[in-house]
């Protein structure tokens, strides 16, 4: 739900990052915090547990200044990722302009990303939007896994059925920002061009 | 291109009346602030004393909290809270849904009665959703400031500010 304001000559718009639990969302946020410069950025809020898992969301505002005379803002939230947090999801959800899907690049986590995209599917749709015209970035986090581990592109591609839905794709290790500016771009556009 | 036809678009005319309505719910209730939101928490307008540095992380954790109510609300077969109120030891704060798309919130403390605060709010939030149903018929004031070149100067924003 972008807002545009015009007598305040302002555009909003609120980007979700999606994913099942301890894929990374949080840690893609803290990088982003991290990085870009201080006049762009607002405090990063966590509504976290003691143990620093995700409650309720996290949520960055950025400022990107003025794009021909509007003062443009972009919110960035995150959802907590647990299963139990089904209905916390859907409340974050609530009016996302676009949705960057955080995929853990464990093998052993591939049923974990396919589940919570279904899930993603079934909120966005009850939004009354369509899941398909919906702007959604898919980025491949923890390419840094041990080679035992690490699910293929191919696999993941064909579990998360990236390639016949066309959704931009990044590699990503959040903890390190290898592919973190990458999927925000990515989602930036998206979002920008279903204005 | 496809656009998404749930973008609101709040023109200045309207702007200016929910700006009086604010300042008129402030003044009548004694309250300190009055903020005026999106559904998905970015703020439209606020009204009150001072110049608040926390308005944006405040319109997104008061919509965060409409929003896990209302899903409360769905668990316990209700349709939607249309109201909640937060009592604090100085400030409270009394939350009205709009239309299920904007939402007021007015900040008081003890010196204003949370019974005024309420009919007061109820009428303000009739006279904000006579605004929005005008503002959800807006499509030509998107074309005026969404045109390419607003897109190509945003994509250029993006790359820049955004980069490794």
């Amino acid at each position: 739900m972008a807002l545009i304001n015009v007598a305040a000559r302002e555009i909003h718009c609120k980007i979700v990052y999606y994913g099942p639990g301890m894929c990374g969302k949080t840690t893609n946020l803290q990088y982003i915090h991290s990085q870009v410069p201080k006049d762009v950025k607002g405090d990063l809020l966590s509504i976290a547990t003691e143990t620093e898992r995700t409650l309720f969301f996290d949520f960055l505002p950025l400022d990107l200044g003025k794009v021909r005379g509007f003062q443009t803002r972009f919110h960035l939230y995150t959802v907590p990722g647990q299963v139990l947090y089904e209905r916390t999801r859907v409340a974050v959800l609530n009016g996302s302009d676009g949705v960057v899907f955080v995929a853990d690049s464990n093998k052993n986590k591939m049923q974990e990303n396919v589940n919570s995209l279904k899930e993603l599917a079934q909120n966005v749709t009850r939004q009354n939007k369509k899941f398909a015209e919906f702007p959604i970035v898919i980025q491949y986090n923890k390419r840094d896994l041990p080679r035992e581990v690490l699910a293929s592109v191919q696999t993941m591609d064909h579990f998360l059925g990236v390639t016949k839905m066309n959704w931009p794709r990044v590699e990503a290790v959040a903890t390190t920002g290898t592919g973190v500016f990458e999927t925000l771009r990515a989602i930036s556009r998206a979002v920008i061009s279903k204005l | 291109m496809d656009p998404q036809l749930t973008s609101i678009i709040v023109p200045t005319e309207e702007l200016g009346q929910i700006e009086e309505c604010l300042v008129r719910l402030v003044e009548d209730t004694g309250s300190d602030y009055a903020l005026l939101l999106d559904k998905s928490g970015q703020v439209i307008c606020s009204k009150g004393d001072g110049d608040r540095q926390d308005i944006t992380a405040l319109g997104a954790l008061i919509a965060g909290v409409f929003a896990s109510s209302r899903e409360v609300a769905k668990l316990l077969r209700e349709r939607d809270f249309r109201a909640s109120f937060q009592q604090g030891v100085r400030e409270n704060i009394f939350i009205a849904l709009i239309e299920e798309q904007w939402i007021l919130c007015i900040i008081f403390n003890k010196g204003t009665h949370i019974g005024l605060v309420k009919v007061l709010t109820k009428k303000a939030t009739d006279e904000l959703a006579s605004v929005l149903e005008r503002v959800r018929q807006q499509h030509k004031a998107r074309d005026e400031v969404l045109g390419s070149s607003f897109r190509t100067s945003m994509e250029d924003t993006i790359d820049l500010l955004f980069r490794d």
